[in-house]
Parts: C-alpha cells; structure tokens; sequence
C-alpha cells in the first residue's frame, strides 16, 4: 500500500523525476512518429506498386513478348484461386503532342478486362473505378483535325482513345494544393504515337516497319508511383499489339508481353504462382519450347523486390538510428532513479525500520519507473498521434514559416506524407517505453533494496 | 480507545526481549573496534528499562541489535523466546512492523507524507493496497486517536517540514505506538529538544508506561532521563552493568 502512495508522492513532488518522463514521452513520440511516417510510406509505396501489376506476373522477359498467351491464361483462369488474367502489352515509343511535346515514353497495352487484375481504373481521373477499360473517344466532344497538321487524311473523329500518365503533359498543382487540370487542354490534345515492331525472324529492326497511330487524350492516370506517371501512357491491347506486330500473323502465333493475375483473396499467393508456374511451362512445351520467348512468373512482390526492399531497408535503419537515441532516454531514467535513491536514503531507511522488505523498497523505485514510463509513454502516444494526424498541415505550416520542404514528392513518390499510424507498432513502441523505464530503474532500486536501515538511517 | 492495548499475554515479571553474550565491532580502517563485548540482558513486559552512556559507547548500537535493524557477531537475542538468527530478513522485518516501535533522536519521518499519512506508515506497509482499504477507516481513527491523544490533532494534514521538532517527535511517537507495539524503543527521543519540549515527551513515554504498561527501551547519555525509569544499566567499554543509585 505505502508503495503506490510514495511512488505517487514522489511523481508529484518530485520535479526531476518530470525530467526522465519528458525523455520517455519526447522518445516515444519521436520513434511513433519515424515509423508511422515510414511504414505508412512502405505500405503507399506496396500499395501503389500492387495496384499496378496484378497478384502474380507472367513477364516475357524479351521485348518479343511470348505467345500462346490465350491458351495460358484460359489454363491459369481454370484454376480455383485464380480471379482472373489479363494479357499485357510493354513496350516503348515516341510521342509527339500537340506538337509541343516530344519524347521517349513507355507504351502499355492494356485490354478491357483489366480492371479485373489490377487498379489501373482507380488511377483514372475521369473512367475513374470503370468496371470495363475503353479507349473510346469523349462522346460529345468536337474533335477537329489541329490547324497545320496532317493526319494524311485520317477522319479525326476516328482516331483513336490514348490514356496519359499526368506526369507526361506536365500538370501542375494549382495554390490549394490540387492537381491544376486544364481539361480543356488535356482533352483537345492530339498525340502521335510511333511504335518499332521487332520481327523475331530478323536480327535487327527494320527502321521502315515503322508505325505511327493519331490519338485524342480520353484520360490521364496518377498511380502514385511516380517512375510510371510521369512517362508512361496507355493504349488499347489490341491496337498496340497490331503496330509491334505481336498479333498472329503467317505462321506465327500472337504475343504478349505480360499475363497479370488477381488471386482470390486469403488465397496463398507463393502456392498460387508455382501452380502458375507449372501452367505456364507446360503450354509452353506442349508447343515446343522456343528460346526467343523466355519468361518468368513472379509475385507481385517479387517483380518490385528492388524497390519495396530499399523502402523496407530504410525503414529499418531508421528505426534502428532512433532505438540507439531512444537509449539515451534509459541512461537518463538511470541517472535520475539513482539520484533520486541517493537522495532518499534516510527515507529508505525510515521505511526499512519500520518494517518494509527489501523486495517492498525495490518495487517502489520499480513502480516508479513503470509510472514514468506509463505516463511518458502514453503523453508521448497523445503527442504521436497529434503530429501524424496533423502532419500535414504541420508541414505546409513549417514550410511557411521557415522555407523548408521536407517531403519532395519527386522523392517520396507521393504527394501527401503518410498520416496513419499502425496500432500494433505502436503498442510495440509504448510497451518497449515502459520496459525501458524500468530498466532503468532497475539498478537504482536494486541498490536501495540492498540498503542496510542503520547505515541509510545514519546517512548524510 | 487506549494507545496500547495492555499485555495479558505476558505476565508484568515474564522476560520478552533476552540477549546474552552479545558482541559487536566495526571496522575502521584495517583495524576493528570492539563495541559491544559481552552484553548479557533481559527486558522484562512492561518495565520501563533504560540504557544509560556516554556519547560512542555503543548505546544505539545496542538498540539497533535488539530492535532486530542489525546483526550481532556473537550471541543471542531471543524475542518472546524465538532467536532473531532464526528468523528470515521477512521475518525480522514483520517482527519490527507488528511488534516493535521505534523512536530516533531525529525523528526520521518521511517529508513527502503528513502527520496523518506518517503515521499511517506501519500499517500501510504490512497490509495490501486492498486490506488497507477495507479497513481504512478504523485505521485512520486510531492514527487520529493516537495522534489526538499526543496533542497533535489540529495538524493532520501539516506536512513533518512545517511542524516544530516537539511536534515531529511526537509524530514519530504516535507512529511507532501505531500497531501496538509490544517493545517501544526510544534513542535519544528528547536529545533535539529544548528542556521544557524534551520533559513534555519524556511524560508522553511516563504516561505510556503507567497507563498502559508499555514495555519501553530508553537509551540516553542523560542521567536525569534515565532516572526516570524502573530500571537503569549503565554502558561503559562494551559492557552492561547495574547503575549504582
Ligand atoms: N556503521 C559503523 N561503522 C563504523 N563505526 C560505527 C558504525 N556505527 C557505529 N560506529 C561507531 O560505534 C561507536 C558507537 O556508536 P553508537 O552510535 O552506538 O554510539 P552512542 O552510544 O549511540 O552515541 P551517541 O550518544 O552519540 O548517540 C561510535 O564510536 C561510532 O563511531
Ligand atoms: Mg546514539
């Protein structure tokens, strides 16, 4: 009983003592809010990676593609686990938009059903969440041929639909923060892609075969990872695998360049893609194994494993930096606690005469460091939580004030700097804040345990 | 309600406390001095016994072995006929919470708690946070009667630090007599005070005797004190002897 009451005189009373549970708090908050900002930009980053490639890949791993996808992804869908496969078209080409714009772009091919593997039609600013992907003209709009250009006489309202990463035409943010979308300029942009079929018949392309397409922008697409959104765009599947001349033609079979895979979910994704695996070798066997067209079928994870793992490893270290300072919070709680028993040692001693145990007196400075690290921990969770919640705002407001940019989007991938926290990391990092006050008081409260009475009770 | 509850147990003539051959050196240094060498005694229930010295001759010394705080090299100390050398450092130390008080020359109350709380200490630290509250009430009665009955009950909730060094010996007092204890040990309780606020604590312990036949242990250097007990020993060079009246 005297136990609670002196460790509760003592927070009270006791001024040093705020000092150690300051550190606690000041240390709890700080790791809360280095790993809720980090982890949460893993899991973006994990997020955003995910929603573009499917569960599993089938990757050709040759700018050819591989064939027989139809039969491979009629197999894999057969499979219980399996949601669904779609083949996918990667290659590269030029655009020319507007005549402003010219660059080297990644060009992707993606079917209708796409929707159904990945989050593609999340990323979409106007079909955002289409259940079906179309590459269809704006109805209603007034598509004109551009003043000056040829379109060697190709009808403009014939053209086709061209999706763009929103990094590609250079949107910007307006003053609010918003992603400025002029959709009067986006919508009456016109693009000429040129697309180079490889022949897996010739060594060497021939720079005649060519091809050029006219497209309207339809849409633009922000995945979040900036690496695809600011050179990539999007095309029709089938028109795309026309002008690489990966559709079947004299005695060759069509290509792809990719399957992508939705797994049920709950579904276990390492079984699933060995099944995969086994599919996908089998049909290619079946039709001879062929060595221009090599593949590989990875987890979604595995495809992205350089990425997501520089992220994770970062994380980490970061983590691991902040433990070590986090230690300093223990030294001090130790130097405090030992202070403190110093100081206390006639008190100790009155106590022990009177007839408390030594296990009594130790479990006194033991509370109080559990009560330093309860209360430490738990303002330092408040003070967390306040600054993930806000950290924002925080940061724009810092910006404001100082001139600081912290979080670069080029950098971080993302606009917003994450603001969730993980309660379970969270319980870990409180929990490790209480443990860690009680080591500290673990040597303090040993040694005045120890402590003869007469010997405190004579104490100067 | 009365301060102590008089010891039917044990007869007035019963012996409680018994030490015999009891030795006790420090170490200074390399060498060692021999404060206790041979100490043979026998506290009888409810006799007023007081130990009589000179400033280091190993009075409160004494008064700690007996009051189970320390541990003699040689010899025995018995307690209601039960050896401290067979008790567990528990044992001893439930022994000192249940059946002894104590009283030192500078008070050692705790400046974190009040009168109330300080006195309150013994039964705090034998009972659980839950026995401690179930009978919180009767205990804060006793603590108050006690402390009413030293005079101190419009100082409840006054902090040791803003009492006067009379009114904390009395605290202390009242403290020690909180569990009823069977042996009171008093070490110098007056040696603080001026004269008029030593002979008030001194009738305190008087009165503690004859009304309720408190068994006290006094250790003084001051033969005036000690005459005001039944009986008095003398330590001088690491022995007791009878004091020649
Ligand atoms: N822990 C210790 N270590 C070394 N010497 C000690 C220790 N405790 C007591 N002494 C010595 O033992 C001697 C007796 O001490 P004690 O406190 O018993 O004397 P006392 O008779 O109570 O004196 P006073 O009347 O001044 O209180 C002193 O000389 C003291 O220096
Ligand atoms: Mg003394």
């Amino acid at each position: 009983m005297y136990k609670l009451l002196l460790i509760l005189k003592y927070l009270r009373k006791r001024r040093i003592a705020w000092v150690s549970l300051i550190a606690v708090m000041l240390c709890t908050t700080m790791v809360i809010v280095v790993i809720s900002v980090m982890g949460g930009w893993l899991r973006m980053f994990r997020e955003s990676f995910h929603s573009i490639s499917g569960d599993i890949i089938v990757q050709g791993r040759s700018m050819l593609g591989f064939p027989h996808y139809h039969e491979m992804i009629k197999r894999i869908e057969a499979l219980p686990d399996v949601k669904a496969a779609a083949p996918v078209i990667r290659s590269f080409g030029l655009v020319n938009i507007n005549n402003q714009i010219r660059s080297g772009v990644s060009v992707i091919g993606y079917p209708p059903n796409i929707s159904q593997v990945n989050g593609f039609t999340t990323s979409l600013f106007r079909m955002t969440g289409a259940k079906e992907l179309a590459f269809s003209l704006i109805p209603g709009h007034d598509y004109r041929t551009p003043p000056g250009f040829s379109s060697r006489g190709k009808d403009p309202k014939t053209w086709d639909g061209m999706i763009v990463g929103d990094g590609v035409i250079g949107l910007r943010k307006n003053k609010e923060g918003n992603v400025d979308r002029d959709t009067d300029v986006i919508f009456n942009a016109y693009v000429v892609l040129t697309v180079m079929p490889l022949s897996p018949e010739k060594a060497t392309p021939d720079l005649t075969d060519k091809t050029m397409r006219f497209f309207w922008i339809v849409d633009d697409s922000r995945t979040k990872v900036h690496l695809y959104d600011s050179n990539t765009v999007y095309v029709a599947f089938d028109a795309l695998q026309q002008d690489l001349q990966m559709d079947a033609r004299d005695n060759e079979p069509a290509r792809a360049s990719d399957i992508q895979i939705a797994i049920k979910p709950g579904a276990n994704l390492a079984a699933a893609r060995d099944r995969i695996a086994r599919i996908v070798d089998d049909v290619t066997t079946s039709h001879g194994y062929d060595f221009r067209f090599p593949y590989s079928v990875k987890t979604w994870e595995e495809t992205h494993a350089t990425f997501l793992g520089a992220v994770e490893k970062e994380k980490v270290l970061v983590t691991f930096l902040f433990s070590i300072i986090s230690i300093v919070a223990i030294f001090l709680i130790f130097c405090i606690f030992y202070m403190i028993v110093v100081e206390k040692t006639r008190d100790i001693g009155i106590i022990k005469s009177v007839g408390a145990t030594a296990s009594g007196v130790a479990s006194i400075f033991l509370g109080y460091g559990a009560a330093i690290g309860i209360v430490g921990g738990g303002l330092g969770l408040l003070a967390g939580w306040l600054i993930i919640h806000n950290i924002n705002g925080l940061h724009t407001w810092l910006g404001k004030i100082m001139g600081i940019q912290i979080w670069n989007p080029e950098v971080y991938l993302f606009d917003t700097i994450p603001n969730t926290m993980n309660p379970r990391e969270v319980a870990i990092i409180v929990a490790i804040a209480i443990v860690s006050s009680i080591l500290g008081a673990l040597v303090p409260a040993y040694r005045a345990a120890r402590m003869h009475p007469i010997e405190a009770l004579r104490w100067e | 309600m009365p301060l102590t509850s008089p010891s039917t147990t044990t007869p007035a003539t019963q012996t409680i406390l018994r030490a015999s051959a009891i030795r006790k050196s420090f170490r200074m240094g390399d060498s060692r001095i021999e404060i206790l060498k041979h100490i043979d005694l026998a506290v009888r229930a409810g006799e007023f016994l007081a130990i009589e010295g000179r400033s280091g001759s190993g009075k409160s010394t004494l008064m700690h072995l007996l009051g189970a705080l320390d541990v003699a090299e040689t010899g025995a100390i018995e307690y209601q006929g039960q050896d401290f050398s067979s008790m567990s450092a528990a044992q001893r130390s439930r022994l000192r919470n249940r059946h002894f008080g104590f009283v030192f020359q500078f008070y050692h109350l705790l400046p974190e708690l009040n009168v109330l709380e300080n006195t309150l200490l013994p039964p705090m630290i034998e009972l659980s946070w839950i026995a401690f509250h179930a009978q919180r009430a009767a205990l804060r009665q006793r603590a108050a009667d006690v402390l009413d009955q030293l005079g101190l009950s419009h100082r409840l909730k006054h902090r040791p630090n803003q009492l006067s060094g009379g009114e904390r010996q009395r605290v202390a007092i009242a403290r020690a007599l909180m569990n009823n204890p069977k042996v009171l040990f008093a070490d110098e309780p007056t040696g603080n005070l001026d004269a008029e606020t030593g002979r008030q604590i001194m009738d305190v312990l008087e009165k503690l005797h004859q009304d309720h036949a408190q068994t006290i242990l006094m250790v003084t250097h001051d033969r005036t004190l000690a005459a005001k007990a039944d009986r008095i020993l003398l330590l001088k060079d690491g022995r007791l002897t009878t004091e020649p009246k």
